[in-house]
């Protein structure tokens, strides 16, 4: 494609305003997260600090006081819990997500039952009611169901959230996958099951990775629904405890930069390692 | 290793009213290597999905080895089946794709590899045996999906157009290489196909379909030489019998028939060999000549525009219409190289009047 001059400086900066854009966030957040409180406090501000430091990682790996870090006080070991609770949530939702959704995916795509189609609607049709509307009387199943600051709670409410759109993105693959293979290995003396198992599976392996990294990302950054759902250090992931280091008062901008810059390593490697297969199934060629 | 494959007026109704095989009954003998023929959309893939299990018979009945497998799944009826896009497993190994029948048989492992190994050695397969199957060619995958079909040693073997993903020199050569392999192992083989050439040559016998209907059955020397009606013997040949509207006349010289100002007298004992042709006299016949019957020493002339020329180096092909007739039919012809025609002039050809097919001008039979 030819373009003229004008139009390549236009896509340029473009470019240069979208990438800023998306790591402006990022260098501001690590750069703070080295600074000290006064620092950052500075007028001039301080873009690049004087006499960078890790106190304020410190501060959340090891606990502080509202003395020490400037009014926000940190639990020793509270943010690595927070940490661990993402985790086993994303984790645990993805892979109880995964199991349904492929097996559902499976079912909508290969078998021939009556309103197949209209079920696959009903799924992508939830899609778009927004979970607010839902908030109240998921909020009152979960404390009926006694699943109020559990993780076990917020595992089933994301494979619920997230199941339709696994089960989409899933299903277009297994339309698209030969059906040969699974043929070839009923004739090899497999049942459907097994078939489904030992050569479906590993054929969508691709995208259950990418959907997989897709669940991970989402719940991990999911804020609402856990902060309806959480009271205590028992379930509360990153995200709502990030929330709590903001002071009434003051605020200790280091700690919260830090804790944002922590809370966004482990996705960040995901998005790296599986981004070819994220893209690739997000524009179908998977 | 010995047994057969029956169908007993097999029929296979789609939903929306679509018959795929209509009342289709057909046996494979112990070690024969049959294969069934036609179009696309004539109905032959259903067929032998059926026989594998692989879609629902409405009607008829389906025996392998003499034991009724009709309602049977897949992996109870002793079948190994090979597809057009080799069906293997992309994640395994081609030890592991060949060995996985005989895993889910549960087969003890040392009897697995020999299987294996022994398959490998037969197919040219012994040094891929690690790579995964999108390190291979066309070829190689084919005879991966081959192996993992032998190692079973199965009752009978299914093929779904094994050779149509291959390139033309590889199907020949592959072509030679199943048929060897099935003489090795002697199972009844159903081998499905659209090319006619791979049937001819391959078959021991040819069944032909058109619309979900058996047309023929026969070794492939009868179904070229006495074809039951105008498909088959359309279908078989290449290039096609030429098939033409013409009127059969009684004149002093006997039988003859004529077509858009041409006339090729009949020999003498054509309506005594065949008793439907004298009562047809007079009236319509399609009358049907193979491309190779044109050009006999001693043949019927008749006199013919040359409308284009194709040199296969061996072989002259010529098409060919009815010198004047503006609406005459196309004719193909085979011929020699040395054959002195000039695209866009008349010319003169002799035709073999003694190889003519007869067939009813409304229903098609041959007579």
């Amino acid at each position: 494609m030819i373009t003229s001059p004008g139009m390549r400086l236009l896509k340029l900066i473009a470019i240069v305003l979208i990438v800023i854009w998306s790591i402006g966030p990022i260098v501001l957040g690590i750069t703070t997260s080295i600074s000290t409180q006064r620092e950052v406090n500075s007028i001039p501000t301080h873009w690049v600090p004087h006499s960078p430091t890790l106190q304020a990682y410190r501060a959340l790996l090891n606990g502080s006081t509202g003395q020490t870090s400037g009014g926000t006080v940190v639990q020793g070991g509270d943010f690595v819990h927070a940490m661990t609770n993402s985790a086993v949530i994303a984790l645990g939702a993805a892979a109880l997500t995964l199991i349904v959704s492929t097996m559902a995916a499976y079912a909508l795509g290969r078998l021939r039952f009556r309103m197949s189609g209209g079920v696959l609607a009903l799924l992508i049709g939830t899609l778009v009611i927004p979970i607010f509307v839902v908030v109240i009387g998921l909020f009152q199943v979960m404390a009926n169901s006694h699943l109020i600051d559990t993780k076990r709670g917020l595992v089933l409410v994301f494979v619920a959230t997230q199941s339709p759109l696994a089960t989409w993105l899933l299903y277009t693959q297994v339309r698209e996958m030969p059906h040969e293979p699974e043929e070839a290995a009923l004739i090899d003396g497999c049942r459907r099951w097994q078939a489904f198992v030992r050569v479906v599976v590993p054929q969508m392996s691709s995208g259950i990775a990418a959907v997989a990294a897709i669940i991970v990302l989402s719940v991990w950054g999911e804020f609402l629904i856990p902060l309806l759902l959480t009271t205590t250090m028992n379930a509360k992931p990153v995200t709502v405890l990030i929330t709590e280091y903001v002071g009434k008062y003051t605020t200790n901008y280091p700690i919260l930069a830090a804790a944002g810059v922590l809370a966004l390593i482990p996705p960040a490697i995901l998005a790296l390692v599986l981004n070819k297969r994220i893209t690739g199934m997000l524009a179908g060629s998977s | 290793m010995s047994g057969t494959i029956t169908l007993e007026s097999v029929t296979k109704h789609f939903p929306g009213g679509v018959v795929a095989v209509d009342d289709l009954s057909l046996e494979v003998e112990p070690g024969e290597f049959l294969v069934l023929v036609g179009p696309s959309g004539c109905g032959k893939t259903t067929a032998l999905r059926m026989v594998a299990g692989l879609e629902e018979v409405t009607s008829g009945q389906i025996r392998i080895n003499d034991r009724v497998v009709t309602r049977l799944p897949p992996r109870d009826r002793d079948i190994a089946m090979v597809f057009q896009n080799y069906a293997l497993y992309a994640h395994m190994t081609v030890r592991n794709n060949m060995a996985f029948g005989l895993k889910m048989a549960r087969m003890p492992r040392a009897e697995i590899r020999r299987r294996v190994d022994e398959a490998a050695a037969m197919l040219g397969l012994s040094d891929l045996l690690n790579r995964k199957p999108r390190q291979l060619s066309g070829g190689q995958r084919q005879r991966v999906a081959m192996g993992r079909a032998i190692v079973r040693e199965p009752a009978a073997f299914l093929m779904a157009e094994p050779l149509s993903n291959l390139d033309a020199k590889l199907r020949v050569e592959m072509r030679g290489e199943i048929i060897r392999v099935q003489r090795r192992i002697a199972a009844p083989t159903l081998y499905v196909t659209h090319d006619q050439t791979e049937a001819m040559t391959m078959g021991d016998r040819v069944a032909i379909l058109s619309d979900g209907v058996l047309q023929q059955l026969g070794t492939p020397e009868e179904v070229y030489d006495r074809p039951v009606n105008a498909f088959v013997a359309a279908f078989i040949g290449s290039p096609s019998m030429n098939l033409i509207h013409a009127t059969l006349e009684r004149g002093g010289d006997g039988l003859a028939v004529a077509f858009a100002g041409a006339r090729i007298p009949l020999p003498a004992d054509a309506a005594s060999t065949r008793p439907g042709l004298a009562e047809r006299a007079g009236g319509p016949v399609r009358v049907g000549l193979r491309p190779e019957d044109f050009g006999r020493p001693g043949g019927a002339p008749i006199d013919v525009d040359v409308t284009r020329l194709e040199s296969l180096g061996s072989e002259l092909v010529a098409y060919l219409t009815p010198a004047g007739a503006t609406d005459g039919p196309l004719l193909t012809a085979r011929l020699d190289r040395g054959e002195k025609l000039v695209q866009g002039e008349t010319a003169r050809v002799t035709v073999d009047a003694t190889r003519l097919y007869f067939f009813d001008a409304v229903t098609g039979d041959a007579v």
